[in-house]
């Protein structure tokens, strides 16, 4: 019997939907897509409910009518500058007699660690389990070793209950359950930053139209993530501004000739501001377009160095900084960004297998959504999930 | 047409219009303000004063103004007030009397102050108010720190916010965007210089308006009746041209005035000036073509207060001057700055007054703004009342960022303003 699963994220441009079909020999492969322009939010977060909730719903009827299936359920993307990421930890010693751990012992850790609440008008959004301590060593799967204190991390983020509802909200005025919320950085993480590169330690930005994301990992696991209130549409009101055009202009000239990296030839390169010979046209140096743009990805270079801070230790990057997101297309970012932050940066792939058409880097959260819904992230030897059973085959997503 | 000699076009030239018995008074507060008063170059306005106003009393002997007045000894012995806005209002609330004094029959206040000082920022509010009590029309020009200097910044967006409820317009000069004025390669002090000439160029483009006679002239009364409500945001820009498509010329150039495109500036004016100075060339017809284009440019509402004047020294040159104002409505019944003399221009004080046409659609003209509430204006909306927020509730009017009611502080800086402005880049359009 196969499954349906379906992923959404509400970004700032643009709104997505993803279905997949997961066979019984757990492949998965993408039925459904689409996506629409998003008028309602900036900076990640909702100002216009009803405008929102229209776009999404018509891009959720598109992907079902493409897929010929229904979902009534979704994985849900989460981001925006409420969310606020800590490290939880509880313990447990272990209650057997002859030593060995159980799921129990793992159990009660796990609830000492969930036991903190976060502040009034807070929820929890999201745990992602980081490595398990079995008398301080960091074991896999710690359920029948012999030892005495078992030890559970998580990376546990909380946002506003306001903001959390709204999305929720627009999911469940279109009768959608929600089979679970999960940060954009982790979910683009899944899918442009493999296993080995997250044991490498890596650090995955992805810069979308209203927010970066991002999300640092160490050995595996994930040691942090943040969320920056600046993204693309910062880079197209400051051409807007510097340039004196009209926001749709400044969009055309940033994909057009945007660059983060400005070069010598560019003083003496002149374009159009519209480029239609309307009246009133007037040409800039490209040297405008390239000064103002550098200025506003360093600078955001700059704050994602500063947040990270000592955890970005060039020696335990050796998966390196990998971009993703509609805003890292603009040409020599990586290179701006390796300097400013000083380890090695690259633009993230996808694996395999995924047509072209959505192996897209504004596609990354969207797909790392299927993905994430793929992994297991229960405890080990806990009776999964139901949305867990997939199991963590995945054919087609090439995992 | 277009060349036709004004003089005989001109149908008001000789009207008798004459603001010879309306005062206006230039007040510079603390060292910016009285920088900029020092900057000013006025000719042929007898009925303008100035008034230089601080504590630090090496900055008033420093000061090139008229009239000085020292305030605040006891509290500063003479010094200046380190920074402390606190300190400043406390000391000039206690003078109030002097003030009140200074203000007594002065019908336009220009009001200069650096937001981010603390006689600036702390004493500025407190002028505005006075002035306004004493049924002065007030225009203030205030410096704002540069966004790097962080603590002073935030004290300054307190005092803009502060004195935004009392003067009729308040035109913030970022001094971020100082780089993005002179030319290429411009010095600090040339970048200031010509910042004070800006001002310089508002204040008398008004008081041309207002105290000489013109091609196309506006009483005092039609510009009070205007500015007679609650001001939000507001744009101030000038361009200039010359040559046989002067006026055309000077359009552009103040299209792309830097000062019209900062972050705080609106896109759309409620209420609008427009000046015009040309040499003798300027004809009819083509300033009235170019007046329509300005409004559509701004959006104009129904309050547009337009002037044309000759000024034979300009020859073949143009220059374009323009102030407008978001309108927030009907100020409160407390203040009454309406003049009693005449002007023929819709009543400005009338709940009915319709504002700005794009808000027109959300609801009925009369229908007062704290009650249009639509889902995503809800909480500016319902802001009327705390904060100066309400002014940003047309969101599409402006930047990609100005409907939001947040700044996007990290580290004291507001992340929405442009990169460049506050790293100091020089962008050359």
């Amino acid at each position: 019997m196969s499954k349906i699963i379906g992923a959404v994220e509400i970004g700032t441009s643009q709104a997505k939907v993803l279905i997949g079909e997961v066979s019984e020999s757990q492949t998965l492969s993408i039925v459904g897509m689409s996506s629409r322009a998003n008028e309602g939010m900036r900076k990640g977060e909702i100002l216009d409910f009803r405008s929102v909730a229209s776009c999404v719903h018509s891009a959720i009827e598109a992907a079902e009518k493409m897929s010929g299936t229904t979902i009534d359920s979704i994985y849900l993307a989460q981001t925006g500058t409420h969310l606020q990421g800590m490290v939880l930890r509880g313990s447990a010693n272990v209650s057997s007699s002859d030593g060995r751990v159980t799921l129990a012992d793992l159990q009660r850790a796990a609830d000492e660690a969930r036991r903190r609440q976060p502040a009034d008008g807070r929820s929890y959004v999201h745990h992602v389990r980081m490595p398990i301590l079995l008398d301080g060593r960091p074991v896999e799967d710690p359920v029948g070793l012999i030892g005495q204190k078992v030890e559970l991390i998580y990376w546990s983020i909380d946002g506003e209950n306001a903001a959390i509802q709204k999305n929720l909200d627009v999911a469940s005025s279109y009768s959608l359950d929600i089979d679970d919320l999960i940060l954009s950085s982790v979910a683009s993480s899944t899918i442009v930053a493999g296993q080995d590169v997250r044991r490498a330690g890596a650090l995955v930005i992805d810069m979308g139209a209203g927010v970066t994301d991002i999300a640092l990992y160490r050995h595996g696991n994930l040691a942090y993530t943040g969320v920056i209130s600046v993204g693309g549409d910062h880079v197209t009101g400051d051409l807007s501004m510097g340039l004196r055009v009209h926001e749709p202009y400044a969009e055309e000239l940033k994909l057009e000739y945007g660059k983060a990296l400005p070069d010598e030839a560019d003083s003496g390169e002149e374009v159009w501001i519209i480029g239609n010979q309307t009246i009133g046209d007037r040409k800039v140096t490209r040297k405008a377009i390239t000064d103002i743009i550098h200025v506003r990805i360093v600078e955001l270079f700059e704050i994602i160095s500063k947040e990270i801070g000592e955890l970005l230790d060039p020696k335990e990057m050796g998966g390196g900084v990998i971009l993703t997101g509609g805003a890292s297309k603009l040409p020599g970012i990586e290179v701006v960004a390796s300097k400013v932050l000083g380890v090695p940066v690259r633009k993230g792939n996808f694996p395999v297998g995924i047509s072209p058409e959505i192996a897209k880097p504004e596609n990354a959260s969207v797909l790392g959504l299927l993905h994430y819904a793929l992994e297991d992230h229960g405890l080990p030897g806990e009776t999964k999930k139901e949305t867990s059973f997939l199991g963590k085959i995945g054919g087609l997503l090439g995992m | 047409m277009s060349q036709d000699n004004f003089l005989d076009m001109c149908p008001t030239y000789k009207s008798g219009m004459d603001g010879s018995h309306i005062r206006a008074k230039v007040i510079g507060v603390g060292g910016a303000g009285i920088y900029l008063i020092d900057g000013l170059r006025f000719d042929n306005f007898d009925a303008v004063d100035n008034l230089a106003l601080d504590v630090d009393l090496r900055t008033l002997s420093d000061s090139l103004a008229s009239n000085k007045v020292s305030f605040g000894r006891r509290h500063t012995r003479g010094m200046g007030t380190g920074g402390e806005f606190a300190l400043a209002r406390r000391a000039i609330e206690e003078e109030k009397d002097l003030l009140r004094k200074q203000l007594d029959g002065v019908d336009l206040v220009f009001l200069l102050a650096g937001l981010g000082g603390g006689t600036g920022g702390g004493v500025a509010p407190v002028v505005a108010r006075i002035a306004r009590e004493s049924g002065s029309l007030v225009f203030a020009f205030t410096p704002m720190p540069f966004s790097w200097e962080k603590s002073r910044h935030a004290q300054a967006e307190e005092c803009l916010k502060d004195l935004r409820k009392h003067a009729n317009a308040v035109v913030p000069l970022p001094n971020d965007s100082l780089l993005q004025m002179g030319g290429d390669d411009a010095t600090a002090l040339e970048c200031f210089a010509e910042a004070s000439r800006n001002v310089s160029r508002g204040i008398s483009a008004i008081c041309k308006l207002v105290f000489q006679k013109g091609m196309i002239d506006v009483d005092f009364a039609h510009l009070n009746r205007a500015f007679n409500h609650r001001a939000g945001r507001t744009l101030f820009g000038y361009g200039s041209g010359r040559g046989q498509d002067a006026l055309r010329e000077a359009l552009r150039s103040l299209m792309l005035c830097p000062m019209l495109h900062l972050p705080d500036v609106s896109k759309a004016a409620d209420t609008l000036v427009i000046f015009i100075n040309g040499g003798p060339g300027m004809g009819m017809s083509a300033l009235q073509t170019i007046s329509e284009e300005i409004r559509k440019e701004f959006k104009a509402g129904e309050h547009v207060v337009f002037g044309a004047h000759i000024d034979e020294n300009l020859g073949d040159q143009v220059e374009i001057t323009v102030l407008g104002v978001t309108d927030l409505g009907p100020i409160s019944s407390s203040v009454d700055v309406a003049p009693s003399s005449g002007g023929d221009i819709l009543n400005a004080t009338s709940p009915t007054k319709s504002s700005h046409p794009s808000r027109l659609v959300a609801g009925p003209a009369k229908k007062p703004k704290a009650e249009k509430v639509s889902a995503p204006q809800k909480k500016q909306a319902l802001g009327v009342s705390q904060n100066t927020f309400d002014f940003m509730e047309d969101g599409n009017q402006r930047g990609i960022f100005d409907n939001l009611p947040d700044r996007n502080l990290y580290d004291g800086e507001d992340l929405d303003v442009p990169a460049y402005l506050r790293r100091g880049v020089k962008i050359s359009v």
